[in-house]
């Protein structure tokens, strides 16, 4: 059990022209939490990840976990237990001699390495398994197995990386439920790298968004959705993403296909000088409206049918792309026009164009 | 549904079934592969049922009209033959020394190129050099340019002043086998060490282990077939060398460093003994199928081992 703090710390790839994957990240996660690392490829969250393991230098910074600045040191010496994503289970050991192996090597005698194998196998389900390789196990048992393998050492800190990505569907959403509700009984400081965002959302007690080695915004899951600190991380978190679009200011508000969405005093007195902002609305956001009301019209172009809900892709004039959420029972045709508005007039996120930040949403979530 | 369709049907009528495949003659079928079988025949079987039957027969080419029947003559004096003990003995030494050797130095090589420097292509490409030189040519270079009394590097170096190929015939040969086939050992090794998956060396990292541990855990388990792999084809090769001691030692002084292909070689080129040479021959051939069956036998066991279930 220990905090994990990153204290400026980068990672540069030398070369011609030197990379920073990881760029002076600074961030510090609270004992017991679960922290979710989520970015696209090459985003540097896997890097981020393996400069706590040690597996990768650290060029400038810090990093301590507890008191101890590990920086420095072996990966053996940092107390930290990893489960990596092709699992990396030694093929020649049983799957007990693999769970056992960092048990074995701290010199611990082998009945007592026995009991504490045959615990966390019995956590995992996987006692029957135990005298068995590797080879003769399926992907999800292999998964827990490298899963068993982290748990028995009892580490002040679990390091993650997309240990579920080579899962099956199905089995990747029960999995996911099963790693939360291991680390909550466990509570051990966990750091969870993912490119998945539906991993990141329900699984983190915070969410780390990075892009190109740059820390965008760290923050409970609600918080990313419902306050995105910038387009980015307001187009990365949420599925489909959300609707962004470069939008005229004027007193009145910002102007779509002829439909004018007033905005808050606030947002437009801090939107100061901009003649234009990126409006951002999440597809939930909006509704197909009659003909007589407030909207703008969309040419549909692509239906998504999903069962419950069906996601309507259309073209709003001026090559401007929307995707509205509708009933999946009663979806609109292919070619149809269909008048779009806002479910609430609050639920519109404003950004500036230039910075890309977020000038704040029209109205405040309670 | 199927089985509503089905019920109806008498049973056991054999149009219902999937009719018998037409025996298409076998032989239309196999045609193409006959002439490759025919080839093999004619040049590996044959040659070797001609060897078992002059085995049998008692034929020096140096005296006319000797060829007669004899039953297991020749082979009751090949095994009474002293000098046919010691070509076996060290064929022996030469093939275990050798084969263990190399794979040391192959192994040590390999760990040593399986990491990044610069000038590692051109490193790998130079320590490769040897398995590519002609053995003969190697064989001769050893002989004039390292081990040679008056002009040879070996005695520069060591500021001594020995014939390295009368004192330690059967060592210099195999000093000259090793040289060669080190860079076998060190190639399959080395395709070994990066057939690992990196991930598990860096769990193994994480787990504890240092450096040493990974390797005797780690490495060295998942190297085991293809260690198993090398030691096989080199003992393959290395029990036939002939180069070396043709050239370098003519299987002397005495025969302190003649091995069983040489040695057949001799009786049968050199004493035109076509009966006893024959013999020679059978007696290697079903050694050596023995020794190929069991290696053969313990690798597939250890494959085994190592794979799990399948």
């Amino acid at each position: 059990m220990a905090e994990v703090v990153y204290a400026g710390a980068s990672r540069i790839y030398s070369g011609s022209t030197p990379v920073k994957a990881v760029d002076q990240l600074d961030l510090s996660i609270a004992d017991g939490e679960f922290l979710v690392l989520v970015g696209p490829s090459g985003s540097g969250k896997s890097t981020a990840l393996r400069m706590v393991a040690g597996l990768e230098d650290v060029d400038e910074g810090e990093i301590r976990i507890g008191d101890r600045a590990v920086t420095d040191l072996p990966p053996k010496d940092r107390d930290i237990a990893m489960v990596f994503q092709s699992y990396a289970l030694y093929p020649h050991m049983s799957v007990a001699e693999n769970m056992g192996f960092a048990l074995k090597l701290r010199g611990m005698s082998k009945e007592k390495v026995r009991a504490k194998v045959d615990e966390a196998a019995a956590m995992l389900d996987l006692t029957k398994y135990l005298d068995r390789k590797p080879k003769a196990l399926s992907g999800g048992q292999r998964q827990r197995v490298a899963m068993g393998r982290a748990i028995v050492r009892e580490p002040s800190v679990f390091l993650m990386d997309e240990p579920l990505s080579n899962l099956d569907a199905k089995l990747r959403v029960e999995t996911r439920a099963n790693i939360a509700a291991l680390q909550r009984r466990l509570s051990t400081t966990t750091i969870y790298v993912t490119h998945d965002q539906v991993e990141a959302m329900t699984m983190g007690d915070r969410v780390a968004v990075l892009k190109d080695g740059l820390l965008q915004q760290c923050a409970s899951p609600r918080e990313l959705y419902d306050r995105p600190a910038n387009t980015f991380v307001a187009g990365f978190i949420g599925s489909p993403a959300m609707n962004l679009a470069k939008l005229p200011l004027s007193e009145a508000g910002v102007t779509l296909g002829g439909f004018t969405v007033p905005l808050d005093r606030d947002v437009l007195a801090r939107a100061g000088e901009l003649s234009e902002v990126v409006v951002g609305v999440r597809p939930e956001s909006l509704r197909l409206v009659g003909d007589g009301e407030d909207g703008f019209d969309l040419v549909v172009e692509l239906v998504e049918e999903l069962g419950a809900d069906a996601y309507v892709h259309g073209n709003a004039g001026e090559g401007q792309r929307i995707v509205v959420r509708v009933d999946g029972r009663t979806p609109p045709r292919l070619g149809e026009k269909v008048r779009v508005g806002l479910r609430e007039l609050g639920e519109l996120h404003v950004f500036d164009p230039q910075s890309t930040k977020s000038i704040a949403q029209s109205s405040q979530p309670q | 549904m199927t089985t509503t369709e089905v019920a109806p049907a008498p049973a056991g009528r054999g149009a219902e079934q999937p009719a018998p495949r037409r025996h298409a003659s076998p032989w239309k079928r196999r045609a193409p592969l006959l002439p490759a079988l025919i080839f093999t025949i004619a040049v590996t079987q044959i040659p070797f049922l001609v060897t078992v039957f002059y085995s049998f027969q008692s034929w020096n080419l140096v005296r006319p009209g000797s060829q007669y029947f004899v039953g297991f003559q020749n082979y009751i004096d090949v095994f009474a033959d002293s000098t046919f003990r010691t070509a076996m003995l060290n064929t022996v030494v030469l093939t275990v020394v050798c084969v263990f050797v190399s794979m040391v130095l192959g192994l040590g090589l390999a760990l040593l190129l399986d990491r990044k420097f610069t000038g590692r292509s051109v490193v790998r490409t130079l320590i490769i050099t040897p398995f590519l030189i002609l053995p003969a040519a190697g064989a001769l270079l050893w002989k004039t340019a390292m081990f040679d009394p008056v002009h040879g590097l070996l005695n520069f170096v060591f500021g001594t002043d020995i014939d390295w190929l009368s004192a330690y015939p059967l060592g210099s040969v195999m000093t000259q086998v090793i040289w060669q086939w080190t860079p076998f050992m060190t190639l399959l090794i080395l395709a070994g060490l990066q057939a690992q998956s990196k991930e598990v060396l860096e769990a193994a990292q994480v787990d504890g282990a240092g450096r040493w541990r990974t390797f005797a855990s780690i490495t060295l388990p998942q190297l085991s077939r293809y260690l198993q792999l090398a030691a096989l084809l080199g003992a393959i090769y290395i029990v036939n060398s002939f180069d070396a001691i043709y050239l370098m030692t003519q299987g002397g002084p005495g025969t302190a460093s003649t091995n069983l292909p040489f040695y057949i070689y001799q009786r049968a080129f050199e004493g035109f003994d076509v009966g006893q040479s024959s013999a020679m021959g059978v007696i290697v051939v079903i050694l050596t199928l023995i020794v190929a069956t069991f290696t053969l036998r313990l690798m597939f066991r250890t494959f085994d081992v190592s794979g799990g279930v399948k």
